[in-house]
This record gives structure tokens, C-alpha cells and sequence, in this order.
């Protein structure tokens, strides 16, 4: 493989990891408001997490001359968040979502780049875990975070 | 739009459960192939290596061992808290389909051929007092955790996205251990 394809594949998972982190910001405002207490501590954790890799994403796609997909308006949710049972759900798919993209990287991926990715699919994974324990949800894990189904 | 993807939450843990027996049966003979393997090259030896060089071990097949030795010490546990079951079992199917996977990506024959039981993560002598039992398995786990981030960041590129599910896996029963 030429390091040239090498370099759009990673690109594109790049922008592709973007384009989820921005959702998972998104989708984190109406989670916060249906949790309290260090839970509601624990979303706005988590969003900030999502922001930094937003960031840090934008800066490393414009300097490294790909393009950089705009944010949007609004991402469509999988179902209503209407209490805290269902934000809770939510961040646990926003989580196991996010991971799945950012394992979408590592293939394309090398040295820093792909510690970096490493290190996002872990943070996500174990994130989605300490959700899936509020919400009650068993078993806690998944045998492979972020595999496709 | 990316939220609206289909999420596998529980399917592959359903498939699991369903698949458990034959994998543990599966692994099992894994094991005594591995184990068997060991005695194949004292058997070759002056025959096949002449000059010296034993064949390499896939890279992998520390990682595959180490797979089985936590679902063996997650297993041992619950034989001695079985009120553990629903809480350690689901990590131990996690290991044995990792040690599936990591078999089949570098296949039967570079199996390890080391005993898959070390002193530390020993099926017969787990602590019985339950917290420290607890605490031993986050331990393995966090142990696992670094070996399996080591082996992805060293590994080629077509290896790279299942030892980073294997490195997330562990670092989730660390934290479901709490």
C-alpha cells in the first residue's frame, strides 16, 4: 500500500471519527438535562472528553490539509431521551458508538496517531461500561468494544 | 445520523452464552494441541533444525495465553464464590473469545506451548476471601490491560483493530470489577 492511499484512508477515518465526536457532544446536551448528582457530573465529564477530541481532530485534519466536515444542526437520536433511564441508555450508545469509530482508525493509523485512537476507543469503552452500571444494564462489558455488529 | 446506526449492545454476548460450550471445547483442544506442541520439537530436533533455529512464536501467542489464564482465573473464582456467577462469567466468555479470535488470526499451529496455568492466575488456588479475590482479578485485568495496548501499538495493521477491542475489553473488566 502506497503511503499515499494510506494517508486518505486515514483521513477519511479521521473525519469519519469527527463527524461522531461532534453527535456525541450534541447528543450529550439532552442527556445532561435528565441527569442529576454525579451523574449529571459525570455527562458533563464525559462531554468535555468528547470536545477535546473534537478539537484536537479539527486542528490535526486543516493542518494536515484534509478536509474538515462541518458540524451540524442536529443529529437524529435512536429513540427520545425523555427521563433518566433513556439518557442513560443514550450514553451508553453514544459511548460504544464513538469507541466503534475510533476503532475504525487504528488500521489506518501509526505511532502517535494510533496511540491516540488507542487510547479513545479504551477511554469510550470503559465510559460506556461505568453507564451501562447506572443504567443497570447487564452484563457490564462487551467482548470486543467497538467491533461493528 | 451516526446515532442512528444499529448498536450490537448484547447481541454478541447472546451468541456467546450460546457458543460457550463449544468454545470451551474448542480451547480445550487448543490447549492440548499447544501443550502436545511442545514435545514436537524435541522429537524434530536434528532432523528439521539444522541450523538451530527454532521456529518463532507469532508475536500474539503471549496474549492468547494470557487470554485463557484470566478466563481460567475468573472461572476458578466462581467455583469458589458462585454467587459471582453473573457478574465474573460474562468476562471469562469475553477472554475465551478473545483467545477464539486470537487463535484464528494466528492459527492453531502457533498456539502457545507454555502451560496456560501460572502461579499467579492458578484455577485451584484462588483467594477465599472474597474481596481479595476481587482484588486480584482487577489485578490480572489491569496487567492484561498493558500487555494487550502494548501489542497493538506494536502490532501490523490487519492485527491492530481486534488488539485494541482485546486492550478495551480488559480495561472494561477492570472498572466491572470495582
Amino acid at each position: 500500500m502506497s503511503r499515499r492511499i494510506a494517508t486518505t484512508g486515514s483521513a477519511t477515518a479521521l473525519a469519519d471519527a469527527l463527524t461522531a465526536e461532534y453527535a456525541a457532544i450534541w447528543a450529550y446536551g439532552p442527556v445532561g438535562v435528565r441527569l442529576s448528582g454525579a451523574e449529571r457530573e459525570a455527562a458533563v465529564e464525559a462531554e468535555a472528553a468528547h470536545r477535546a477530541r473534537r478539537d484536537a481532530l479539527v486542528v490535526q485534519l486543516s493542518t494536515g490539509g484534509g478536509s474538515v466536515p462541518p458540524d451540524r444542526p442536529g443529529y437524529a437520536m435512536p429513540f427520545p431521551v425523555t427521563d433518566r433511564a433513556s439518557a442513560l441508555r443514550l450514553a451508553v450508545q453514544v459511548e460504544e458508538r464513538t469507541a466503534a469509530f475510533w476503532r475504525a482508525t487504528l488500521p489506518v493509523s501509526t505511532g502517535a496517531e494510533r496511540d491516540r485512537a488507542l487510547a479513545a476507543l479504551v477511554e469510550y469503552a470503559v465510559r460506556a461500561t461505568r453507564w451501562r452500571r447506572s443504567a443497570e444494564i447487564t452484563p457490564l462489558t462487551v467482548p470486543f468494544p467497538g467491533r461493528p455488529g | 445520523m451516526v446515532l442512528t446506526c444499529p448498536v450490537a449492545m448484547g447481541r454478541t454476548t447472546r451468541q456467546d452464552v450460546s457458543s460457550e460450550l463449544s468454545r470451551r471445547g474448542l480451547l480445550r483442544a487448543g490447549v492440548l494441541l499447544a501443550l502436545g506442541g511442545a514435545a514436537a520439537p524435541l522429537a524434530g530436533c536434528g532432523l528439521l533444525d539444522r541450523d538451530g533455529q527454532p521456529p518463532q512464536p507469532d508475536p500474539l501467542a503471549p496474549l492468547l495465553n494470557e487470554s485463557l489464564q484470566l478466563a481460567a482465573g475468573l472461572r476458578a473464582t466462581v467455583d469458589v464464590h458462585p454467587d459471582l456467577a453473573d457478574r465474573l462469567l460474562p468476562l471469562a466468555e469475553s477472554h475465551e473469545a478473545h483467545a477464539a479470535e486470537l487463535a484464528r488470526l494466528t492459527g492453531v499451529a502457533t498456539a502457545p506451548a507454555t502451560p496456560t496455568v501460572s502461579p499467579s492466575g492458578s484455577p485451584t488456588a484462588g483467594p477465599t476471601d472474597r474481596s481479595a479475590a476481587m482484588a486480584a482479578l482487577r489485578e490480572s485485568e489491569r496487567v492484561g490491560r498493558e500487555s494487550a495496548l502494548q501489542a497493538c501499538a506494536a502490532a501490523p495493521a490487519e492485527r491492530v483493530a481486534l488488539l485494541g477491542s482485546v486492550a478495551a475489553a480488559r480495561a472494561t473488566h477492570v472498572e466491572a470489577l470495582r
